[in-house]
């Protein structure tokens, strides 16, 4: 086996760490993620918190991906701003992952296109080594160069040869047969080769009992949380970042009796959603800001026709086909503002993987009570990327169905409207099938029965009933989180899976002795303006931190709340998400010597 | 029995043709004694989409183009309902050709009646898919709407009627009613009926038309076959009309879902009831 070494190894003393961060690189169809995966599995079970992200291309092969995973002693929701261990299998890796690497950092590197051309740092430590030939030459498959380089890693992150031994046994186990056998020998060659090439045990990891958390992404957490929280009938068009929501659900919700549904188009999938929800189903669409275009109509429908349904949209660069796979969070105007005519709506804002599971069943809740559309927005990071989080609990679940009538509740009535004036704005509910229920469910205005009406004085009354539904329904959206200390007079304002990058950002500045604090705002409409107006009132200078150009959070917090002079942006719309050192870095900037402050978007 | 919403008078012109396909309609479900509770009509946008307020059942009144899609999910929700989607040519073959064309190919146990008069009405005479050649100065050749339902190996019912025939339209509405409470698929219907305001093809449509159920040589049950004497007919300028086709295959209801399963918007969807079940779900990723 032939083997260079770029330069020699030194002897190391692992150093103890409480958290460990690797980027795993190449091109599309390398199995990066699969040696992101495994090594998540493997942290999990020394009683780690994982967060992992991923950096993929559209398309199927080819491209440079990457995955990040950081584990951690403390629970984390975002990638951090460093590397301890990049694994590349080529060049494009390295220059991707190399500036983020920590001086005392460890590369392992496929050479089997040539040795490394990038030159690092000297402290730096890289093992180079030809893993697609060996893996070719001694297992008839270069795939299998990522087992061979996690045997690798493993090494050099001081964890266990057991423990990687059962890993990759557990995940191939059901495969069984070759895939199994193949793995397994693909790490005894990555050990051997290890050995040989005096890989050393860089890091020392703490190690202790399994903690029995989830790691879920966000739009799987959806996808339980649906389930859980009673819904039957999905339907969706494959989008990304949307997809994993009708896979998973495509896979689960047959076996308790419903159907996921692959329509032809969004059109067709919000209709199906709206048909599933007029029959009394518990029914859900989910799409990405393109999808979220052709849902329009449907979103006008819902609520004109008052009918209960929960549309996910996962955002993603826009506008049009953007960059299909990359993060933003560019549909917030979307989602409260789209459509024509006014009516009612509510958007909920999850933060991170638990938010996903919980706020997914009050949003079917609220759907049901008020009989309305309900968006959950959340962004691409938050819902592809894996968090490690304490288990969903079970007992915490409710279904509540509002005025959704029981046969007896209807027998005892003597006059049934579907559309009936009432006091909250909400009317009782029938559907098909039960006697004495007949009723007209229209897009068309129409009176307390159903039927078209252009009646003025119904009119007037028609669309106050309706948009009356949202003052009540923002008693139960979800409240802001708050973070940091009361006192601080500077503030973060930011919604999605920015909190992850905020807290961490709020670390740094606390220890230059800054202290801020931040409001996560999770209802986006109606926005809670009195929680947002206390906190805009308590501080000198909010930062609205958003990826999007144009501010659209900082944009509807000034038309509803106010404080534009207090207002700053703190924008990224390049395709990825925020690391904490940058958010530090603006906030410095803007309040350090009197620049003029290039954030300034007030 | 509380009081529901009182049955509407159609909003069509006198002598327009959906009378004659709401009176067929009535007439079909009253001999089927299909309980009214247990039926719904989703209706189109248009003149024709007005019809589920003219009957005593339940009603939706879905978007322009969309019934189809809606009312495919009714009927996963609850096969045990009847559902009839009623509309327009345009409504159908325009701005929900596309749904047309996936409804056809999943084959839901749905009836689709479509009243095709050639013309969008409510818009004051534009030309449809299905204009004539000519008809406000259309060039373009018509859509033969069940030429296409033919060309889809999945379709299992296409039938044409005309609301000047009652007799020949009231048997065509009960068998595709059977073919759907059957659950043996997408029961698709057009109905010539004439706009007399706007495209008053009554005259025209009375020569053209010819019943194949009444020609002993046209054999219904055999795609190429049938398809091929359609095509014949429409271009030696006579209309089809009859049950052109019927065949067997799976329905998409039975295709998605579990057999035997409660209809999912009759299940109890109480957090308690599952317990166990949801367990398992979370355990996948711990």
């Amino acid at each position: 086996m032939t083997t260079t070494l770029e330069r020699e190894t030194r002897p190391v003393q692992p150093k103890r760490v409480n958290e460990i961060r690797v980027m795993v690189g190449g091109q599309g169809g390398d199995g990066t993620l699969t040696v992101i995966s495994l090594l998540a599995r493997c942290l999990k079970l020394i009683g780690l918190h994982t967060y992992d992200a991923r950096n993929v291309l559209s398309r199927i092969r080819g491209g440079h991906a990457d995955g990040v995973l950081r584990g951690s002693v403390n629970r984390v929701l975002c990638s951090g701003d460093a590397l301890d261990a990049l694994v590349a299998f080529d060049e494009e890796a390295v220059e991707v992952g190399s500036p983020l690497l920590e001086a005392d950092g460890v590369v392992i590197f496929d050479s089997s296109r040539g040795p490394l051309k990038k030159r690092l740092p000297p402290g730096v430590q890289v093992y180079q080594s030809k893993l697609s030939d060996l893996a070719g030459t001694q297992l008839k498959k270069t795939l299998l160069k990522n087992t061979i380089s996690f045997a690798i890693l493993s090494r050099a992150l001081g964890l266990k040869q057991e423990l990687v031994e059962r890993v990759v046994r557990e995940r191939y186990q059901r495969k069984g047969g070759e895939v199994l056998e193949g793995n397994m020998a693909a790490l005894q060659i990555g050990f051997r080769l290890a050995d040989e090439i005096g890989v050393a045990a860089h890091y020392s990891i703490p190690e202790g009992a399994e903690n029995g958390s989830l790691q879920v992404v966000g739009d799987e957490a959806i996808g339980i949380g649906f389930i859980v929280g009673g819904g039957r009938f999905y339907a969706g068009y494959p989008i990304t970042p949307a997809s994993e929501v009708l896979d998973y659900l495509s896979v689960n919700l047959p076996k308790f009796g419903g159907a996921a549904i692959q329509a032809e188009d969004e059109i067709s999938a919000i209709n199906m959603a709206i048909g599933a929800a007029v029959a009394g189903v518990r029914s859900m669409t989910a799409t990405s800001g393109p999808g979220q275009d052709l849902m329009t109509e449907g979103l006008g429908q819902a609520a004109e026709a008052e009918i209960p349904v929960v549309i996910v949209d996962v955002q993603r660069s826009g506008p049009s086909t953007g960059m299909p796979t990359k993060h933003e969070q560019s549909d917030l105007n979307h989602v409260v503002f789209a459509g024509h005519g006014d009516f009612p709506r509510l958007v909920i804002a999850p933060a991170d993987v638990t938010d996903c599971f919980y706020l997914t069943i009050d949003a079917l809740n609220l759907a049901e009570k008020y009989q309305l559309p309900v968006f959950i927005l959340i962004d691409q990071a938050l819902a592809q990327n894996s968090q490690s989080v304490p288990p969903f609990d079970l007992s915490k679940v409710r279904v509540e169905r509002g005025k959704l009538l029981s046969q007896t509740e209807l027998d005892s009535l003597p006059v049934y409207k579907r559309y009936e004036f009432s006091s909250d704005g909400i009317s009782r509910r029938t559907v098909p099938g039960m006697s004495g229920g007949f009723s007209q469910i229209t897009g068309n205005e129409h009176n307390e029965w159903g039927m078209v009406s252009v009646n003025t004085e119904n009119r007037e009354k028609m669309m106050r009933k309706r948009m009356l539904k949202v003052e009540l329904a923002k008693t139960e959206m979800p409240r802001a989180r708050f973070y940091g200390s009361q006192d601080a007079k500077i503030g973060f304002v930011s919604f999605g899976s920015n909190v992850g990058p905020i807290l961490e950002a709020m670390d740094i500045l606390a220890a230059k002795n800054l202290p801020t604090k931040f409001l996560l705002v999770r209802s986006l409409h109606p926005l809670h303006e009195d929680e947002l107006a206390q906190f805009l009132d308590s501080v000198d200078t909010a930062f609205v931190v958003e990826c999007n150009l144009s501010g659209q959070l900082a944009g509807l917090i000034r038309r509803e709340v106010g404080f534009a002079n207090k207002i700053f942006g703190i924008n990224r719309f390049d395709g990825h998400s925020f690391r904490p050192h940058e958010i530090a870095q603006r906030v410095l900037e803007e309040l350090g010597p009197k620049t003029g402050g290039n954030s300034r978007n007030a | 029995m509380p009081e529901t919403f009182p049955v509407a008078t159609p909003i069509w012109c006198p002598g327009c043709g959906d009378f004659g396909v709401l009176a067929a309609l009535k007439k079909a479900l009253a001999e089927l004694r299909i309980p009214p509770k247990d039926t719904i009509i989703v209706g189109g946008i248009g003149c024709s989409g007005h019809i589920h307020n003219d009957i005593q059942v339940y009603g939706y009144h879905s978007l322009h183009g969309r019934l189809l899609t809606t009312a495919t999910a009714v009927k996963l929700a609850n096969p045990r309902l009847t559902v009839i989607a009623a509309g327009g040519d345009g409504d159908g073959y325009a701005i929900g050709g596309n749904h047309f064309l996936h409804a056809l190919r999943r084959n839901p146990s749905i009836v689709y009646l479509v009243m095709n008069n050639g013309t969008y009405g409510l818009t004051k005479g534009q030309p449809s898919p299905t204009a004539q050649i000519g008809f406000e100065g259309t060039k373009e050749i018509p859509f033969e709407p069940v030429l296409m339902a033919l060309s889809l190996r999945s379709s299992t019912f296409v039938a044409r009627g005309f609301s000047g025939n009652q007799t020949q339209l009231v048997r065509l509405i009960k068998e595709a009613i059977e073919h759907e409470s059957q659950g043996k698929g997408f029961a698709f219907l057009d109905v010539l009926s004439p706009c007399v305001t706007y495209n008053d093809t009554y005259a025209e449509w009375r020569k053209a038309v010819v019943d194949l159920n009444a020609d002993p040589d046209f054999d219904n049950t055999n795609r190429s076959k049938s398809f091929q004497h359609i095509l014949e007919t429409i271009v030696s300028g006579r209309i089809p009309t009859g049950l052109l086709y019927r065949g067997e295959g799976a329905s998409f209801e039975r295709n998605v879902l579990l057999p035997g399963s409660e209809p999912m918007a009759l299940q109890d969807i109480s957090p308690e009831r599952n317990l166990e079940s949801y367990k398992k779900l979370l355990q996948k990723f711990a």
